[in-house]
């Protein structure tokens, strides 16, 4: 058959340039590819799921418990099929195994993203996978919460008020683009529709689109060589090929991962719709986005009130919050690569501890986030008697800056103390070998 | 020897489809973007859309006793959400709720707890008190502190003192709930006027009192 397609395809010439691509032998590369593995799940289980959903948010009524013919007891037609949904046989194992992975492919991709940053592989030729790989995230994010809305419980009824909130809050257009966004005021007729298109159609586009273009590019300029490499053939290529040796690899990762979620899934339930109930008044206790945005959410609560008018538009604590903050986090990060000014091509991952500076900073970063995202706790910290209401900004901002700038300078320390030891190591060799031989 | 300088006309062939292919694109692109016209939809500013008005009824928002008018007796220190309920346009009742930031938190306090700037004249008998229930920060809805002190929203620890006209009191909301008048008029409650200071999710006090305009103008 091979050879049948061959004479027609030339599929000899697409196994010469992709399926021999040589995959380095580390456990760290997998990071990519388990998130791809969550991609194909989410795509998979989100069909699933879409041919079930009922993606309206108008009333009807509820099946499960329909009221009095006088005073009948109306839903929202989504939180209806999402409650159907969870009565399927195996519905709320699809809706768990859905919720699941889009949480262990932010994770991934997040990990994914420290590795390619502490080994230094975002240094040119690969400036533009690492962009692409920001677009990833950003739109991985953007396309979880889109899907966190849609159930439209009360939970996500809550969350998507403050989204259009924060959309809102951008001065002089914030308004426009609200309504556009989400298809009038809120909350608009047609607002699940519209996300609805926005979490199956639009944004999973933009995902697929990206991520080819992110293996594409990886395939074309090679991964990043480990160590190892070095030593075994200096300047060629090390690793597996993808057709056969990485291919049994990655489908028993693929195998294992899937059973892992499914484990996951069936022991840990996701957000019980049926408790938070349809859209109402009552706020819920508690409320907070999923742990990759509770940085903002955390921001929101710690910066204080001020309004400033400017040319007719308000710029106030909600847009810096949730707009300006989160925009300059990712500028950094999208900086990354050109804050490397060597002009070398490069070949082999670094040793972090090589690069301190660039270590320390990461960890500061990342430090600086985890301060933030705890900052989203502070109802708890005050209700726990931890902090007091009188105290808390105070404490976590003064933790915001403090705790970064204490792990950079103790991951400087830490790898100086490495760095001696590796050089004591070596000197000792040294003065040893010679002269013993 | 040439005198003039020959021009390879390749160039200015290339050059010129190039502009032109270019220009093509731009307009073709530019023209779909037309078609996000349609993301926005009007807005038809329906009775219940409408902020409180003067003569609506204040109704129960909670889904048990949801469409029932408040008694002054339901009141207590603790917060009672309600929807003012107007009427439509046949003359039926309708329950401001298209809106979801018409909700209203109600409060009864004993004589004299109630103080300034709570305006005292926009309550019944400086006892009972309503306020929008929609954080001025991020428009959740603000719920009794479970410290005992006062409002609390769960969103982002805005704090509000509904005894002295919901001024914030820790958190970052750039200002207090608005307060709503109301009188008593038989058993139930009934808003006197519009809200008294701009409520979620107005920004500005002239776009506040366009949208009040407005209103009165439809309902005229």
């Amino acid at each position: 058959m091979n050879q049948w397609l061959d004479e027609r395809l030339h599929i000899s010439r697409l196994n010469d340039k992709f399926l021999r691509k040589a995959f380095p032998v580390h456990h760290s590369f997998f990071l990519g590819e388990i998130t791809l593995f969550s991609l194909i799940i989410l795509i998979l289980t989100g069909i699933l799921l879409a041919l079930a959903y009922e993606p309206s948010n108008s009333l009807v009524t509820n099946s499960f418990d329909p009221g009095t013919a006088d005073k009948p007891n109306l839903i929202p037609a989504a939180y209806h099929s999402a409650l159907k949904i969870n009565a399927m046989p195996f519905g709320d194992m699809l809706r768990r195994i859905h919720h699941w992975t889009a949480n262990i492919m932010v994770a991934a991709a997040v990990i994914h993203m420290m590795r390619i940053y502490f080994t230094g592989a975002f240094k040119k030729p690969r400036e533009i996978n690492w962009w692409i790989g920001m677009l990833l995230l950003i739109f991985t994010a953007l396309t979880a919460v889109t899907g966190y809305v849609l159930p439209y419980d009360n939970y996500a009824y809550n969350t998507l008020k403050v989204i259009y909130g924060i959309a809102a809050s951008v001065p002089w257009v914030g308004e426009w683009v609200a309504q556009a966004a989400f298809a009038g005021k809120f909350p608009g007729a047609g607002v699940i529709p519209r996300i609805y298109g926005y979490h199956i159609m639009l944004l999973p586009g933009i995902l697929l689109a990206l991520t080819g273009a992110h293996m594409l590019l990886m395939i074309k300029q090679k991964h990043t060589q480990p160590q190892y490499a070095k030593r075994i053939a200096y300047k060629k290529i090390v690793g597996v090929p993808l057709s056969t040796q990485q291919t049994p690899i990655m489908l028993l990762l693929a195998v294992m991962f899937a059973a892992i979620i499914v484990l996951f899934s069936a022991f840990i339930p996701v957000h019980p719709i049926e408790f938070f109930g349809p859209p109402s008044t009552t706020p819920i206790n508690n409320i907070k986005p999923d742990w990759y945005l509770l940085w903002v959410f955390g921001a929101l609560a710690i910066i204080p009130s001020f309004e400033v008018h400017l040319f007719g538009g308000l710029i106030g604590a909600e847009f810096v919050g949730a707009i300006v903050l989160p925009t300059v986090f990712l500028l950094a990060m999208f900086a990354v690569p050109m804050l490397d000014r060597s002009k070398d091509n490069m070949y082999y991952a670094e040793n972090p501890t090589n690069h301190p500076v660039r270590l320390a900073a990461g960890v500061a970063f990342m430090a600086s986030l985890i301060v933030m995202s705890v900052a989203g706790y502070k109802p708890e910290l005050i209700s726990s008697g931890i902090l007091n209401t009188a105290n808390a900004n105070t404490v976590l901002w003064i933790a915001l800056f403090l705790v970064p700038a204490l792990s950079y300078f103790g991951v400087m320390g830490i790898v100086r103390g490495i760095r001696s030891l590796r050089e004591a190591d070596e000197r000792e060799r040294g003065a040893f070998s010679p002269a013993d031989d | 020897m040439t005198r003039y300088k020959r021009q390879d006309p390749e160039i200015t062939r290339r050059k010129f489809i190039n502009a032109a292919m270019g220009g093509t694109v731009a307009v073709g692109g530019i023209s779909l973007l037309s078609t996000l016209g349609t993301a926005n939809p009007v807005f038809r500013l329906t009775r219940d859309k409408m902020p409180p008005l003067k003569g609506d009824i204040l109704v129960h928002a909670e889904e048990s006793k949801e469409g029932q008018p408040i008694k002054v007796s339901d009141l207590s220190d603790q917060l009672v959400r309600a929807w003012p309920m107007g009427k439509g346009e046949d003359g039926s009742n309708v329950i401001r709720k298209g809106d979801p930031n018409n909700i209203l938190a109600l409060y009864r306090f004993p004589k004299g707890q109630l103080i300034a700037p709570t305006v005292l004249e926009a309550t019944v008998d400086g006892e009972v008190v309503a306020y929008s229930d929609v954080c001025t920060h991020a428009g959740c809805s603000v719920s009794d502190s479970d410290q005992g002190d006062g409002m609390k929203c769960p969103c982002h620890s805005g704090q509000y003192d509904p005894k002295r006209g919901c001024i914030v009191t820790g958190g970052p909301p750039p200002r207090a709930l608005a307060q709503l008048p109301i009188k008593v008029e038989g058993e139930g409650l009934v808003v006197a006027d519009f809200f008294l200071a701009m409520p979620y999710p107005f920004i500005a006090e002239a776009e506040w009192e366009t949208f009040k305009k407005e209103v009165e103008e439809q309902l005229a």
